[in-house]
């Protein structure tokens, strides 16, 4: 059994071998990056799948919302009902939650809010999409909803302003969504 | 045997900088958020000749026409990301691409994420205005011939820079008015007023991205309505609005959208728009199709369908090349026309008489060319970047 697994070994050694220096002999380096780049462009392409989720991220149930297990419940999905109106990166994804920073960012104090239905109760709530700053961009679980966005000039309904004005450093890190109460009076 | 006696190869001489050949009507300047830079590409020849530095966040190039100058708005912090905040406008050789100077302006520039009409260069080439934003808005007045920091000029409530003649530019009003400011002769203000409301930012505002051809900017809301802005008198005018779909495109959904989903031909008169099908509040959705307006008759000319731009990783683009073993060229053709949805955010149109169309994706360094006049796919030309997020083409001409 040993000598045979052995041998077994020692085939798919040369085998891999034989397929390295042959792959090494007729592609170029560009052509191999190409081809990785082709392979890493779909799986980038991956995250746009419904299915798609940041294993990596801090998922925090809050009862009242829908479950972890539907998208609608998953501060680590786009989907999640909160982020109906945010443009940034999720900073569920970025070592806070929704409605916290990373650790080391600063949360800008001032926000542009969104009104975002919750399919759990079916009310409308008032959700404030403050920026968290001072660190350079997360880079992860990038969303970008518009539900009721305005143009910048009509900057209290913009999600395309950096926020992070609102403290002495500019620099975007990423974005939460902190629930500020039930919309008695949303237009 | 010794190497040298089988050398074909000459010495070279070391140091050698490229020069570039006289601006173009066909040269792009595409922005790349990730490589904070603006990208120099010739799409005729599909080769790329340069790129212009840039700050911290988004930005704007602002392109003069009567000097080889190039401004750019930036941001730096003395750490990278913290210290000392300082907002200049530097100065680019268009006939370098070198470094030619810096003016320090207040530290309030807006980095919002769409940085079309944040900042914007009087018709007589003399002022720039920055849009300051710091939960109050203002405008910061560069002389650019004296190299100087004017003043800053408060906008009360009302934002971006649209220029409006010599002296003047205008900010929106969130109420769905234009503020109007002039300047003299130094650059410091000489009257300012406020208009009349000329769209309803409530029920349908219009997006940030207008573009202008001649002495009309062309502000199209979210459903698609037209609403020019002649800056040509001494007051604004609102000229009659229009609609870029009718009936049956509204139907159908059709909406324009996009980051940068408007372009202009100045002297043929046409507005590009970028169009998607989708509900409300789809402002912002990749576009499928481009479509073809004369501003004069207020009439579609022409849909131009739209292809995926390309795609990159890495500043590598990912297209066949010889040893991709058949069938695999043949497929990844197919995969981008017909499978790959176009997933286009920006446009823009060289001002030459046979202009070209130019698309790009946020995702990929990558352009897709076509004949604006038939919308004939002419060829994608990339590697260009690692993103691209906005396009100008700045310079007119015949070609």
């Amino acid at each position: 059994m040993f000598s045979m697994s052995k041998g077994l070994y020692r085939w798919f050694d040369t085998l891999c071998q034989h397929w390295a220096r042959r792959l090494a002999q007729e592609t170029s380096r560009r052509s191999f990056l190409a081809r990785v780049g082709a392979l890493l462009f779909g799986v980038s392409a991956y995250p746009l799948l419904p299915v798609a989720r940041a294993h990596t991220a801090r998922r925090e149930a809050v009862p009242g919302e829908p479950g972890l297990d539907h998208p609608e419940g998953d501060p680590s999905q786009c989907q999640y009902w909160r982020h109906c109106a945010i443009d940034g990166f999720l900073c569920s994804c970025c070592g806070g939650s929704q409605r916290s920073c990373p650790p080391g960012t600063i949360q800008s104090p001032v926000t542009w809010i969104g009104t975002c239905r919750n399919p759990a109760d079916g009310k409308l709530y008032i959700i404030s999409y403050n920026d968290c700053c001072a660190k350079h961009v997360c880079g992860l679980c990038y969303c970008h909803r518009n539900e009721g966005d305005k143009p910048v000039y009509y900057p209290q309904r913009s999600n395309d302003i950096n926020w992070c004005h609102g403290i002495n450093n500019v620099v975007y890190h990423c974005s939460t969504a902190i629930v500020l109460g039930e919309a008695k009076n949303a237009q | 045997m010794p190497c040298s006696v089988w050398a074909q190869v000459a010495p070279e001489q070391t140091g050698l900088v490229e020069k570039l050949p006289p601006a173009h009507p066909r040269w792009v300047f595409a922005t790349d958020l990730v490589l904070e830079r603006a990208s120099v590409v010739d799409i005729d020849q599909s080769r790329f000749l340069g790129v212009v530095p840039a700050g911290y966040g988004t930005f704007l190039p602002l392109f003069s026409r009567q000097r080889p100058e190039i401004y750019l708005p930036s941001t730096y912090y003395s750490r990278r990301t913290r210290g000392e905040r300082t907002d200049v406008v530097e100065i680019y050789s268009t006939e370098t691409l070198g470094f030619i100077g810096e003016i320090p302006i207040p530290p309030k520039r807006a980095l919002n994420r769409i940085a079309l009409n944040h900042a914007a260069l009087s018709d007589d080439e003399r002022f720039l205005a920055v849009f300051n934003w710091t939960t109050g808005t203002s405008l910061s007045i560069v002389d650019v011939e004296r190299r100087q920091f004017v003043t800053e000029v408060d906008t009360p409530g009302c934002s971006l820079a649209y220029a409006a003649g010599p002296r003047r530019f205008f900010s929106l009003c969130p109420d769905g008015s234009a503020f109007v400011v002039e300047l003299d002769d130094d650059g410091r203000e000489h009257r300012r007023r406020r208009t009349a409301t000329f769209f309803d930012p409530r029920r349908d505002p219009v997006t940030e991205k207008a573009v202008r051809a001649g002495a009309v900017w062309y502000f199209v809301s979210f459903d698609g309505v037209v609403h020019p802005v002649d800056v040509s008198g001494e007051e604004l005018r609102f000229l009659p609005t229009w609609s870029l779909v009718d009936e049956q495109a509204r139907q159908q959904s059709w909406r324009t959208g996009g980051a940068q989903h408007l372009a202009a031909h100045s002297r043929r008169g046409l507005l590009f728009a970028l169009m998607h099908r989708g509900g409300p509040d789809t402002h912002k959705e990749a576009g499928s199709e481009v479509w073809v307006f004369d501003v004069r008759e207020r009439q579609r000319l022409q849909r131009i369908p739209l292809r995926f731009p390309g795609a990159t990783i890495y500043g590598f683009a990912i297209e066949p090349d010889r040893s991709w073993w058949w069938p695999l060229p043949w497929l990844w053709q197919r995969a981008l026309d017909r499978w790959i949805p176009p997933l286009v955010k920006s446009i823009a149109v060289t001002q030459d008489d046979d202009p070209l169309l130019v698309t790009s994706c946020e995702f990929s360094g990558a352009l897709g060319v076509y004949r604006a006049l038939t919308g004939e796919f002419v060829r994608r030309v990339q590697p260009i970047g690692w993103m691209t997020d906005l396009l100008f083409a700045p310079y007119d001409g015949d070609h």
